[in-house]
């Protein structure tokens, strides 16, 4: 392989035109360059507020969980159906993701840096000749992603922004499904997707989502926290409270089941941050857990079944050893069975822990993994559905719960014995947790893809209403 | 140092050639970029290394020669989009015809170059050659849609929609059914929001499939009548003529229960497949086996001459051929060469005529095969190897064993009902050839003579009982045999019966003869009417005590006959008798006088009992006479 000779575009078809790729979730925002294998700039979607010198401050990026700062809340632009609330700060969000790695901040607008400011009676100068050159994307294609039911109004905000606040001259607004469904290689797949506010079930065909399967229910990874601070309550020796590290200051080892035994920082009412800010370090502590012990009951039939030689697979599940794990403030324990309880009702409604201060309502079974896959199914004509089983994608971050794609293959098995089902699912961390990215930007790479892009002259002749024609 | 240099000092003598010349070879081999010093190391013997590539590995030529070719960002218009685009990606730039300058007018030269690369922007683009779009049937105007497209079901708006929609996604039905989302009046919407909104249709993707098949087919008719279509043109309007929706659905229905089959009918389902491609196997293995099986019975019988074998001297001689050819070709056999040499035919030493070697060889390997190929050795050949021969036929017969062993593993045995029901019987001794049952059946009614074979076959007539048996099944036929045996068992009664009867009545007559003689002879002293009349009480008399006995009655009926021939007969007719009654007893069903067809067992005695009285009595009356 001599470096200076670039691999022949028939090999791969692929052109780059220094696109970015754009992928907006509702825990973390990716973004980066067309055809490398890993979003450059990973950051929260959350965004933190405060208030200094009478200024309202804004912290994007990862620098929102580091300084407790007084007053300090914690927001997110997205709604928990994974379409986005709050456009200003959505498109402030976005905007910091790409600027902050990809392109570089701009110099501002020299209208509003303040230096240029004029007096209110005169009238201000040369607008047009600046303006296309201040536009942060003004010279890098977007390629954006959004879920399968994203509304039609959203969908033209988005087209919006990118063509009229970002100035890019090109834009394409695809669907996070074809987008995993290509980064696994297939054009036609069923593509499960378990992100941190909702799991979507998306057919794919021919690199088109077929609308009448689309599926989706708000058993995510926001879920799965829940249900473990409802486990956290009911916790046997002792209830846990989630004590984030900002507020210990020092810690001393305890035996398992101790209680802990912590110095812990306080903060003035007037130098204390906002509870948000609390509740996100809090879901920080239990992403760990998640990472660390939860695990997925693989099956074959549910926790609360029996298994095929006749025991009780909850008693199964309890002679397996336990995993332990140590909370900031220093208490740990060994977690037993409970490590499987607490997502098994992303397959089992009925196995859900109650909690009624939980901000999700109780599960329904209509809600569960296997029944959205059954719906979706449904809702696709017959000849495509043996296809679709034997082309499953699993992706998003969630669904790298330990166990989680064997107990998805037990339940296709059983529910559909006939066809073949097989699963595609990455080993590697990053591909599963960045599918949609990654797709994407293998897209936004082809040469034959540079047709579809829609561009500003487009943009300005049918407005944006184009990317419902355009954006299948 | 060389190995020269080494010889030398070990005042060995030089190899071969002198010393300078050899040198002199050696840096003329020398490849190119090797050092001197290093190509000394190697010495004139050659490391046992093969060193392909013998040549340092620098700057390519080429590479040296040229200038480094810059990549700049090019601008490129897409020919597969409208709207003229421009985009930018990394191109190599071209290579100006002017060879390399020098540093400072080169730069010049490159922003010029950049200038008019910028400004001129490329415009074929090699990925628009796959902006393909599938062919759709042209459109119709208002006048054929009119004459020939009117449909009930359809209205024109909704033709239309469907029309945009096959084209939009390329005829890809499955998102267009998906797609589908037809709004019957967008455009009086404001007008009439009171007015009823028609239900909302459903449309199945088979009453999509079949409104555009009937409409492109409708349009390609239009374009070239059927009689002008081109062959593919034509099948393709067939095609879209013949789509039958209602099929389709149906089809779809059957293709869905498969897929939400259970996961037992899943398992019924493999198990079944299994077994199919078990039996497909087997008849392979037997088809092939039957094959092997004819080749063998194919293969011709030795008829060479043996008397050369006949003697002993052609017999040794023989041994010893066949012990060589052994030697030579079986030496992997397992069996030592003298068990070895009997087992192969001696085909390739009897004259001509012989099995082919390689059918013989075919035959060799299968175990059940040594026993024939031992068979259709020459007898003499395993005469004179007799005690060898001995071994490889106990090895047959061991194999045979084996064989059948293994075969008693695989059959069941049967109950008795079930030997019943399939017909199963066991023979102590099987006679050779093939014959049938009814055959068999068939040669009992054929008696030695003629006569009395009709007069079988009118006793057979008389039972109803057809010659031929309709089905002759194993108990049929037994019972069949059985009757036959009685029938002939009776017609030998009545043949002595009527025999003695006959005799009777020529001795009657005999008697009557003498009687009138005597009374011829003395006419005067005894009155004609009374004496005969005394002689009839004295007769009745002596015949009514032993009347019960048939014997008894027999002699009794004899013993006013002369004695001699008469004592004999009356026996005879005592064994008559007796041999009928005898017949009786024993087939109750199918014995029995000739006249009595239907008999029951119970009735045999008394039946026996009535005919014995019937025979005595028929004789007393004929006495009486």
């Amino acid at each position: 392989m001599n470096p200076s000779i670039p691999p022949s575009t028939a090999e791969y078809g692929g052109d780059e035109v220094s696109a970015i790729v754009l992928d907006p979730g509702y825990s973390t925002t990716r973004a980066g360059f067309a055809g490398e294998d890993t979003p450059k700039s990973l950051i929260p979607t959350y965004y933190g507020k405060y208030t200094y010198d009478c200024q309202e401050k804004l912290i994007f990026g990862d620098d929102v969980f580091v300084t407790p700062r007084p007053g300090l809340s914690v927001h997110n632009p997205m709604g928990r159906d994974g379409i986005v609330e709050d456009w200003d700060m959505a498109e402030k969000v976005w905007e910091y993701s790409f600027t902050s790695r990809l392109t570089g901040p701009r110099p501002g607008n020299p209208l509003q840096n303040g230096l240029n400011d004029t007096p209110d009676n005169e009238l201000p100068t040369e607008m047009e000749g600046v303006e296309t050159e201040e536009k942060p994307l003004a010279d890098s294609p977007l390629l954006m992603s959004e879920p399968g039911w994203n509304p039609t109004k959203a969908r033209e905000k988005t087209i919006e922004i990118a063509m009229e606040k970002w100035g890019t001259p090109a834009f394409y607004l695809a669907r996070n499904g074809v987008l995993a469904a290509f980064a696994a290689g297939k054009a036609s797949a069923l593509v499960i997707d378990i992100g941190a506010s909702n799991i979507s079930i998306t057919p794919v065909h021919d690199g088109m989502i077929l609308k009448r399967g689309v599926q989706h229910s708000p058993l995510g990874g926001e879920y799965i926290s829940s249900q473990l601070r409802a486990l956290f309550k009911t916790n046997t020796p002792q209830p846990i409270t989630i004590t984030p590290h900002y507020l210990i200051s020092s810690k001393v080892a305890v035996d398992a089941g101790q209680p802990p035994q912590a110095k812990y920082k306080t903060f003035s009412p007037e130098k204390a941050p906002h509870a948000t800010y609390r509740t996100l370090l809090e879901a920080r502590t239990l992403c760990e857990f998640k990472e660390c012990v939860v695990q997925v009951w693989p099956g074959p039939n549910k926790l609360s079944g029996t298994g095929p030689n006749g025991v009780l697979n909850e008693e199964l599940a309890k002679t397996s050893p336990g995993r332990p794990f140590e909370f900031p403030d220093g208490y740990n324990q060994v977690f037993g069975v409970d490590r499987y309880r607490v997502v098994e009702s992303l397959f089992d409604a009925k196995a859900a822990i109650p909690d009624p201060e939980s901000v999700f309502p109780p599960a329904t079974q209509a809600q569960t993994v296997p029944e959205l896959i059954k719906n979706a199914l449904n809702g696709v004509d017959v000849d495509v559905r043996p296809h679709l089983l034997a082309n499953v994608v699993v992706t998003g971050a969630s669904s790298l719960l330990y166990g989680f794609t064997d107990r998805l293959n037990q339940e296709l098995m059983q529910m559909y014995p006939g066809p073949r089902v097989r699963i595609s699912a990455p080993g590697n961390t990053a591909e599963r947790k960045f599918g949609s990215w990654i797709g994407g930007s293998i897209l936004a790479s082809l040469g034959t893809f540079h047709q579809l892009w829609i561009s500003k002259k487009e943009f300005e002749e049918h407005g944006p209403n184009i990317v419902e024609k355009r954006c299948k | 140092m060389a190995a020269a240099d080494v010889r030398d000092m070990l005042d060995l003598p030089a190899e071969g050639q002198p010393r300078p010349l050899k040198k002199q070879k050696v840096t003329e081999k020398r490849p190119e970029g090797i050092t001197r010093e290093l190509f000394a190391l190697l010495g004139e013997r050659a490391p046992p290394i093969a060193i392909n590539e013998n040549r340092y590995k620098g700057r390519p030529k080429w590479m040296s020669k040229l200038r480094v070719r810059p990549w700049r960002m090019a601008p490129f218009e897409n020919g597969a989009r409208s709207d003229g685009l421009v985009l930018r990606h990394w191109q190599r730039q071209t290579e100006p015809a002017k060879p390399a300058l020098e540093g400072s007018e080169m730069e010049v030269d490159e922003n010029t170059d950049g200038k008019n690369a910028s400004e001129t922007v490329e415009k074929d683009y090699m990925f628009a050659k796959y902006n393909i779009k599938a062919r759709v049937p042209n459109r119709y105007t208002d006048e054929e849609y009119n004459r020939h497209l009117k449909n009930d079901d359809w209205t024109r708006q909704e033709t239309d929609y469907l029309m945009d929609l096959v084209e939009e996604y390329d005829l890809r039905w499955v998102v267009i059914a998906d797609r589908y989302d037809y709004q019957p009046h967008p455009v009086d919407d404001e007008t009439n929001t009171t007015a009823l909104v028609p239900a909302k249709r459903y449309r199945t993707m088979e009453q999509m499939k079949a409104r555009f098949y009937f409409i492109a087919a409708s349009m390609l008719a239009l374009e070239h009548p059927p009689s002008e279509m081109s062959e593919a043109e034509f099948e393709l309007h067939e095609k879209m003529m013949k789509f039958d929706p209602e099929r389709e659905r149906s089809r779809k229905e059957l293709a869905a229960l498969q897929l939400n089959r259970t996961a037992d009918e899943v398992r019924e389902e493999s198990i079944l497949l299994e077994e199919l491609k078990r039996i497909t196997a087997n008849e392979q293995e037997f088809i092939t086996e039957r094959r092997e099986l004819y080749s063998r019975l194919e293969v011709p019988i030795s008829v060479g001459n043996t008397t050369m074998y006949q003697s002993s001297q052609g017999l040794s001689q023989l041994l010893q051929t066949l012990l060589q050819a052994d030697k030579s070709k079986k030496r992997r056999s397992i069996l030592g060469p003298e068990s070895a040499g009997a087992a192969p035919s001696p085909a390739g030493q009897t004259p001509a005529s012989n099995a082919p070697g390689s059918a013989r060889d075919s035959r060799a390997e299968t175990p059940n095969a040594s026993a024939p190929a031992t068979a259709t050795a020459t007898a003499a050949a395993a005469a004179a190897a007799a005690p060898t021969n001995k071994k490889a036929a106990a090895a047959a017969a061991a194999a045979a064993a084996a064989a059948t062993k293994e075969a008693e593993k695989t059959v069941k045995t049967l109950t008795p009902a079930e030997e019943a029901k399939y017909g199963v019987q066991h023979h102590e001794r099987l006679a050779p050839g093939v014959q049938f049952r009814s055959d068999r059946a068939q040669k009992l009614t054929q008696a030695k003579s003629n006569v009395q074979t009709q007069k079988l076959a009118a006793a057979l007539a008389e039972l109803a009982v057809p010659l031929r048996l309709v089905m002759p099944t194993e108990r049929v036929c037994k019972e069949f045999e059985k009757l036959i045996h009685s029938v002939n068992l009776l017609l030998d009664a009545r043949k002595v019966a009527e025999k003695v009867e006959s005799e009777i009545r020529v001795l009657e007559a005999a008697k009557e003869e003498r009687e009138r003689k005597t009374k011829e002879s003395q006419p005067e002293k005894i009155t004609p009417i009374a004496k005969p009349e005394v002689k009839a009480e004295q007769q009745d008399e002596e015949d009514g005590p032993p009347l019960i006995p048939a014997d008894t009655a027999a002699e009794a009926a004899a013993a006013p006959d002369p004695p001699g021939p008469a004592t004999a007969e009356g026996e005879a007719a005592a064994a008559a008798a007796a041999a009928a009654a005898a017949a009786a007893e024993g087939k109750g069903t199918s014995g029995g006088p000739a006249g009595s067809t239907q008999g029951q067992d119970g009735a045999s005695h008394k039946r026996s009992a009535s005919v014995l009285s019937n025979v005595s009595d028929k004789s007393n009356k004929r006495q009486r006479k």
